[in-house]
């Protein structure tokens, strides 16, 4: 039973990771908080449930949504983000995003309505399971696992090795250089945004996948705790967000085994509270000197 | 349906001047939906389980959050800018969630019995915030707050205890908002933990930035506005949300200072010699 929660929190863990890199990677390069991300993730989910609804394969689902949720990052960018650029701005910038997530959510409501949405695939594509080990495992899970294992390690190497990764991290450190240096910062801000939301909508893409429904509600409930999980892997620190996603999703998932159910909500806030007061950078986070007129 | 809009206008502003007081001294505070929720339980369960009149219930909550807030400002506040803004989310969760397992007061079930505000109660407790908000425009501690603000080393450097400034006013804006949570609850009749939301937390925010963060009557501004606003749009019927959102968007591109950004003189006019 132990065991079988465990790789429940690593799954858990691994869509945490997926969001949690996106706040991440926008903190990073813009030193803003994005709040329409969470509901990015939110219509991830939607976006299956059309792809099934227009009698596609489920899998043609992971290209739609690297598409529509980038493109909605696009959104986001341009109507939050391009015109506050004041050092008050990411104030300003978080509460236009937030009024973007209102009305992706109300857009959202008005088509599909407010109780979740069945996704319309047989049960058996996600109670579907092999035993190994005297565990039961289910496909879809595993497959939800490696995905994003996949995607983080492609992202890794994406940031490390190439132009765009390199031109991500020239704009992290310092804009102005960057400029200096011949970088296009709008378009390496737009690259971001695109690359955060597609992981984003790929992450509610599996969560409804693992459940079988798309909600409307789990923006709020599920991928804001990311941002708490951003914080505490380090703020800018795609590593630490993967870390950081997987570490709570498997204490949410030992919180849940010792029946301590309740916790788990406030768990993420509190460890979040007390890393920051220990370490004001998450814990692998840049070096404070950069941070202090934040 | 008017002195309902009335009511929550003058909630709104009291709300509003509450994260404003803290962010004079350049906290941002996402809490303040959270210490809401503190101040109407509290009241709620001085008035309905002890029988005390309604004075006592806003005195105890504001002197609950108040306590709240020392305990919980004094490490958070050593955070700044982005993360102090997480900190506080994060207390707002916490605060929610605890609100939400205590069976005392009805966990998720919330709790009634809460009579007695009226409408002079609002607005009185609005005119006497407000003189005293006049009352700090024109004194000299706006001038400190304004140091503490644009450049904490300069005013820490100039002597100004700038931890002290800052934790008394989260402290003050603190019992301020459990003090309209009171006043809200005693309105409202019941209360239950989905009233004080993070959501109302970011919403308490968004009148001060839509209002302007520079004066007092920012805020006024906005917190009136944005209670009246989805009243106005009635007219698009089941679109109030959408529309609603997307005037929140386009306001904050085209008033980028919000809509009263100017700063008061904090000196009365020069006298010439």
């Amino acid at each position: 039973m132990l065991a079988e929660q465990l790789i429940n929190g690593l799954v858990l863990g691994a869509m945490y990771a997926l969001i949690a890199i996106g706040y991440s990677l926008v903190f990073g390069v813009l030193d803003k908080l994005t709040f329409a991300h969470s509901e990015i993730f939110m219509f991830g989910g939607y976006v299956g449930v059309a792809t099934v609804a227009l009698g596609l394969p489920i899998w043609w689902a992971i290209p739609a949504v690297i598409l529509v949720a980038g493109c909605l990052g696009l959104m986001v960018e341009f109507v939050s983000f391009r015109k506050f650029t004041t050092p008050d701005g990411h104030i300003t910038a978080a509460l236009s995003s937030f009024a973007i997530g209102i009305v992706l959510i109300d857009l959202t409501q008005k088509i599909w309505g407010t109780d979740p949405v069945d996704l319309g695939i047989p049960r058996s594509f996600y109670t579907a399971s092999v035993a190994m080990w005297g565990i039961r495992l289910a496909y879809i899970k595993l497959a939800i696992f490696g995905v994003t294992l996949a995607i983080m390690v492609g992202l890794q190497l994406m940031i490390m090795k190439s132009r765009i990764g390199r031109n991500i991290r020239a704009v992290a450190e310092s804009t102005v250089s960057a400029t200096l240096l011949g970088i296009d910062v709008k378009r390496v801000t737009q690259q971001t945004f695109f690359i955060a939301s597609a992981l984003a909508g790929i992450a509610g893409l599996m969560l409804a996948m693992r459940g079988g429904f798309a909600d409307s509600n789990v923006g709020l409930s599920f991928a804001l705790k990311a941002l708490a999980i951003m914080a505490i892997g380090g703020m800018g620190d795609v590593r630490g967000a993967m870390v950081g996603g997987l570490v709570i999703g498997m204490l949410e998932a030992l919180a849940f085994q010792f029946d301590l159910g309740k916790l788990s909500e406030v768990l993420v806030w509190a460890l979040m509270i007390a890393v920051l007061l220990v370490r004001p950078t998450g814990l692998l986070g840049r070096a404070l000197a950069r941070e202090v007129r934040a | 349906m008017t002195a309902e809009y009335a009511f929550l206008t003058g909630i709104n502003i009291l709300l509003a001047w509450s994260v404003y007081i803290i962010l004079l001294s350049g906290t941002l505070s996402f809490a303040n939906g959270a210490f809401m929720a503190i101040g109407g339980y509290v009241a709620g369960i001085v008035t309905v389980k002890f029988g005390l009149p309604l004075a006592a219930g806003l005195a105890a909550a504001a002197l609950a959050a108040a306590v709240v807030g020392l305990l919980a400002g004094y490490p958070a506040l050593r955070t700044r800018g982005i993360y102090l803004m997480l900190v506080t989310v994060g207390l707002a969760f916490m605060v929610e969630s605890g609100v939400q397992n205590i069976s005392y007061i009805g966990g998720v079930k919330g709790m009634g019995g809460m009579q007695g505000t009226t409408i002079y109660h609002i607005y009185g407790a609005v005119l006497v915030v407000g003189l005293a908000l006049w009352k700090l425009t024109r004194s000299p501690l706006q001038r400190l707050l304004d140091a503490v603000r644009e450049d904490e080393l300069v005013a820490g450097a100039l002597g100004v205890n700038v931890v002290y400034l800052r934790l008394a006013l989260f402290c003050f804006g603190a019992a301020l908002a459990a003090f309209a949570g009171g006043l809200y609850s005693h309105h409202m009749f019941f209360i239950a933990p989905d009233h004080f939301t993070v959501i109302v937390s970011v919403f308490v925010v968004l009148y001060v930035i839509m209002g302007g963060v520079n004066n007092m009557w920012g805020p006024v501004l906005g917190a009136t506005v944005l209670t009246l606003l989805p009243e106005a749009f009635r007219v698009v019927g089941a679109w109030r949300q959408t529309v609603f959102g997307l005037a929140i968007a386009l306001l904050l591109l085209f008033r980028r200072e919000g809509l009263m950004p100017f700063r008061m003189a904090s000196v009365r006019r020069a006298r010439r010699s």
